[in-house]
């Protein structure tokens, strides 16, 4: 065993006697360590962190009354959610649309949660701001243009259960006299702009929504934004159609299918680059491991006029480049993952989790190629005559 | 049967002849002397001799085994077991200390023992500066700590190539002096050197010129010295 | 002498020149790749983003509100004829400022025709129209792009080349009035009616599910709107929105005039919506924004995540070459400490060691804008499926980061050997 203790002795003396040329090459195992382990995480971590920037596209999947159901409640509505795993939730807007007339013109009104549809929803464009309280709405910028209101302005609504039956019929004048019309005002808290069909809308809380119309658990549709992979959501879908039967899970495909395919191209551009930077990394390291040693030809001829044998001197070699690696590969390990850390906290504005199994891959992976970097110019140096090495200047 | 015996040996790079032909006996307990202009042939003597090299033609026999004819593989422990080599560069490890470079050649050899290098590097006066690192010692003691380190393994043969090359006189007679101990205590020692005050004091001279042995000096003087040195000490 | 000393350096010293040069082509070929990548991924994702469909929509000026709400059908449609686009203004969406960015359109019409009896919304679009621009541009275009993300469930995709009688059938319709591809089935409206042959079922999760789909010329025949649209749909590659966007999108006239100038000049939705306006009559284009805002959040990601790797890469590969350069100049401290001995002054001697190092690099660095060129392709052409375009804006950049990096790396090096005395260095201390 003290041969063991000697050949560490040799190895520690030369890496800490020799500083500055082995902060060299320590510099740079761990460089590539760091962007080994750096990437590595930014590649497993993209597809979690872009998936969420592409929530920003809306709700992927919407649940719909079922075609035997007496439509969609809000107990339904959690019942399926409950097959949802909870964190993978971004958001949920439940919808219930209503006709309601003001200044006898029909407007529909969508009650729904309105902090829900922010996160369902965040690329809607809000003048002024969102309703913070009951009685406040969103309108619509088409809808607030017809009936020319402004942020700050009330709206006086009026809902006829007689007029939801017959829709197609013009307004009457006398409609604002029936008995059953319920009235109520509402202040605009802010304008709403999307490009889209949601401009016609006025936005209001459910609970406004059932103190105008009465009822309270009925919902026409309900948005939900979920962060998950294509196969996921499949799953829920078949999951709760099967199991809640009032409820019928759609997938939006614009966004799930679009969202597929842009998030794979961009996981493949990472690891694309991920692997280039990788392979001219490595074998920058293995040039400079190549250079440190090829410093050492000398030395290698003296310690075989010594009388060791190519072997020995090879596991020595090799033994100081593994443990260069190891001390390389932890040092890149945690420098990779401040480094992406920094990323997501710069990019994505999120965290990321710690994956320690990354640290023992990106030790052993710069001890493999420090190793072998190191065994092709010792190979060459034991090669060689030590009389010539040695004789050489 | 003599320790070392050169039989014929030719060595051949290409046209040049850098030994032609030579024929030498050193007997066990030896101390020759190997001198000769530069490009005479003694440093590819000493590389054969030292099995850092192999002859082109005839016989080399260390023990009564040809090395000419054993695989490099062989050749290495041949040289790690029999023969202790020191050089004019005194190429040390220049990151391990004294004692640390001592023990390198017993770590090759056998098993390290830290105690045993210490009591090498005292025999070389060298005691106090086992832990300073090579460029911390002068060209005397870096010369002292290889001849401890030649010395470490017992070898049968130490061969010397210009011992005394990089040193100033008192260092050089420093060198001598251990030589001279070597000798006493039965070690063969062979010195390559082009210096005659180093070549006078061994036993034997063996002058090389042109790759053939020149001529061969049997020292008469040889042992006065030291005569001289204990009637002086008496 | 000084050339015959350096070209001493350089051919002897083959093998270690060739190690420096060969770092220094992996690090440039780095620096090249993924400068040129991340220059050009804002493009790529843009095109990619395009799956998601149009982003802008035009529609004519006073109606859209109307018919929405009002619910207004085919009776009325004479009345307010003045509210629809003009069909042969089309090709005017190609001539703007910004036309080279407009990836795909397609007109729309609808109408509710009379399908067994229940009323059904009936699109008329292109499928894979094929256009032929007046400036010379070939261009296919239609749903089947603007509509990528269609799951047709049953049958294919309608082709107008082939067959201009066909219609595809959203599922949820299918399955109330059991419609399969192949089927054919009459339609009707007041003007007209029709047999059109169901080619393909789809699947789209939104309320399109209840549409029928057609050719454009069958959905005004149907509705008596020969030569008028409904709306347009563009979609364009743009630039994500800023302070000055937004300030524009609100009123352009607010703008100062060079403030005007850079909105107009800029691929913004905004200005490109603008510009619709200019050259159709009496449309309102504005951004959609579920598209046109997320594709600027993620646009804006990916680049910034790109330019973080591409940071992290060049400082590898600036670390890598000149730890090389180091190691390699301290390889020579004998030769520099010989020629220190014989009387080279301090300058001579960095100017000679940098000259070789700086000859190398030259080398090293140009075969590595080439690799680099390669290594950028290959993830062009692996990911997007098309060349990454080389911006000449990297060269300089390589040029200097391998020039500044190289004497970097040999600056200290240097300075190291030249404090050493030339007597140590010769006698190997």
């Amino acid at each position: 065993m003290k041969k063991r203790r000697m050949f560490f002795r040799m190895i520690t003396a030369s890496l800490i006697r020799r500083r500055s040329r082995m902060f060299v090459a320590l510099l740079a195992i761990a460089v590539g360590a760091t962007i080994l382990s750096g990437l590595t995480t930014i590649y497993y971590d993209v597809p979690k962190q872009m998936g969420e920037q592409f929530r920003n596209y809306g709700a992927n999947m919407i649940f719909v009354a079922s075609a035997d159901s007496d439509g969609l409640t809000t107990e339904s509505v959690d019942e399926a959610l409950s097959y949802i795993k909870n964190d993978q939730i971004v958001g949920v807007a439940p919808y219930r649309y209503e006709t309601v007339t003001v200044n006898e013109q029909p407007v529909i009104v969508a009650g729904t949660d309105l902090s829900g549809a922010q996160k369902t929803s965040p690329y809607w464009y809000i003048t002024g701001e969102w309703p913070s309280a009951g009685g406040q709405v969103l309108v619509g910028k088409e809808t607030a243009d017809l009936l020319s209101v402004k942020v700050g302005d009330t709206i006086k609504m009026t809902y006829s259960a007689e007029a939801l039956e017959n829709p197609d019929q013009p307004a009457e004048t006398d409609r604002s006299q029936n008995e059953d019309a319920v009235n109520m005002t509402f202040m605009v808290a802010g304008t709403l702009d999307t490009g889209g069909s949601e401009e016609n809308y006025i936005f209001m809380s459910l609970e406004d929504v059932a103190s105008l119309t009465g009822e309270s658990s009925k919902l026409d549709v309900a948005e939900l934004s979920v962060s998950a992979t294509q196969e996921e959501l499949n799953g829920y879908v078949e999951k709760i159609s099967s199991s809640v039967s009032d409820v019928t899970p759609r997938l939006v495909k614009r966004v799930t299918q679009s969202e597929t395919t842009v998030l794979s191209k961009l996981q493949s551009l990472v690891l694309l680059v991920t692997i280039v930077v990788l392979l001219l990394m490595m074998i920058c390291v293995a040039t400079t491991m190549m250079a440190v040693v090829t410093e050492r030809r000398k030395e290698i001829g003296l310690r075989k006029s010594l009388g060791a044998s190519n072997k020995s001197i090879v596991y020595e070699f090799m033994g100081e480049g593994v443990l260069l690696g190891a001390v390389g590969g932890l040092l890149g390990s945690i420098l990779g993952f401040v480094f992406a850390q920094a990323v997501s906290v710069n990019v994505f504005n999120s965290t990321i989790t710690f994956r320690p199994l990354l640290v023992p891959i990106t030790i052993l992976a710069s001890m493999v190629v420090t190793g072998a970097a190191c065994l092709i110019p010792v190979r060459n140096a034991t090669e060689v005559d030590p009389a010539l090495v040695l004789k050489g200047e | 049967m003599s320790l070392l015996e050169l039989k014929n040996v030719s060595k051949i790079y290409g046209p040049l002849k850098a030994l032609d032909d030579i024929s030498l006996k050193v007997e066990e307990g030896e101390w020759v002397a190997i001198m000769g202009p530069s490009g005479s042939g003694k440093s590819t003597m000493m590389n054969i001799i030292s099995c850092l090299d192999k002859p082109s033609l005839g016989e080399v026999l260390l023990d009564g085994v040809d090395i000419a004819k054993e695989s490099s593989k062989k050749l290495t422990e041949i040289r790690r077991d029999k023969i202790g080599l020191i050089f004019q560069q005194f190429h040390l490890v220049n990151y391990l200390t004294a004692v640390e470079n001592v023990m390198v050649a017993q770590y090759y050899h056998s098993m390290p023992d830290e105690q045993e290098a210490l009591e090498a590097l005292e025999r070389v006066g060298l005691k106090d500066r086992a832990k300073h690192l090579p460029s911390q010692l002068s060209g005397g003691e870096q010369q002292r700590v290889c001849i401890a380190r030649a010395l470490i393994n017992h070898p049968e043969i130490i061969l010397a190539d210009e011992p005394t090359g990089n040193l100033d006189e008192a260092n050089e007679n420093i060198v001598l002096d251990l030589f001279q101990q070597l000798h006493d205590e039965g070690t063969t020692l062979i010195v390559v050197t082009h210096d005659p005050e180093v070549g006078e004091v061994a036993q034997r001279t063996v002058i090389l010129n042109h790759g053939k042995i020149d001529r061969e000096i049997i020292n008469e003087n040889f042992g006065k010295k030291k005569q001289e040195e204990q009637s002086n000490e008496a | 002498m000084f050339l015959r000393m350096v070209r001493g350096a350089l051919f002897r010293q083959k093998g270690k020149m060739l190690m420096i040069a060969f770092t220094i082509l992996l690090g440039a070929s780095l620096a090249t790749s993924m400068l040129n990548v991340m220059l050009d991924v804002g493009d790529k994702v843009n095109q990619e983003l395009k799956a998601y469909g149009a982003n802008i929509t035009v529609v004519p000026k006073e109606n859209s509100v109307i018919d929405d709400i009002y619910e207004l059908e085919g009776e009325n449609a004479d009345e307010i004829k003045s509210a629809y686009l003009k069909e042969d203004e089309l090709g005017k969406i190609k001539t703007i400022f910004w036309a080279f960015n407009i990836v795909d359109f397609a007109p729309f019409i609808d109408t509710t025709v009379n399908l067994n009896g229940s009323e059904v919304k009936l699109v008329g679009s292109w499928y894979n129209h094929h256009l032929s621009l007046p400036t010379g541009e070939e261009l296919d275009t239609g749903v089947t792009s603007l509509r990528s993300w269609w799951d047709i469930t049953d049958g294919e995709w309608a082709d107008e080349q082939k067959d201009t009688n066909g219609v595809m059938v959203g599922t949820l319709l299918a399955q109330t009035q059991g419609i399969k591809a192949g089927d054919t089935i009459t339609v009707s409206t007041k003007n007209a009616t029709k047999n059109l042959k169901v080619v393909g079922i789809f699947d789209c999760g939104s309320d399109e599910d209840e549409q029928l789909y057609t050719t454009l010329d069958n959905a005004q025949e149907l509705s008596n709107t020969d030569g008028l649209l409904s709306s347009i749909e563009v979609s364009a590659l743009t630039t994500p929105d800023n302070e000055l966007a937004r300030k524009a999108a609100k009123d352009p006239s607010s703008l100062s005039i060079a403030d005007y100038e850079t909105w107009y000049c800029t691929a913004y939705a905004s200005s490109i919506c603008y510009q619709i306006q200019e050259v159709i009559t009496d449309s309102v284009a504005s951004p959609v924004r579920q598209v046109a805002e997320s594709e600027g959040a993620i646009m804006e990601k990916t680049q910034l995540l790109m330019i973080l790797i591409t940071i992290l890469s060049l400082v590898g590969s600036a670390l890598g070459i000149s730890n090389l350069v180091t190691a390699s100049v301290m390889e020579r401290s004998n030769e520099l400490g010989l020629l220190k001995a014989i009387g080279a002054k301090d300058g001579a001697i960095s100017a000679l060691v940098l000259t070789e190092i700086m000859i190398t690099a030259l080398f090293g660095g140009a075969a590595g804008y080439f690799v680099g060129y390669g290594f950028a392709q290959i993830i062009g052409q692996t990911v997007f499926g098309s060349a990454i375009d080389m911006k000449p804006l990297v060269i300089p950049i390589v040029a200097v980061l391998i020039v500044v990096v190289t004497l970097f790396g040999s600056i200290p090096a240097i300075r190291t050997l030249l404090r050493m005395k030339p007597a140590e260095v010769l006698h190997g201390r």
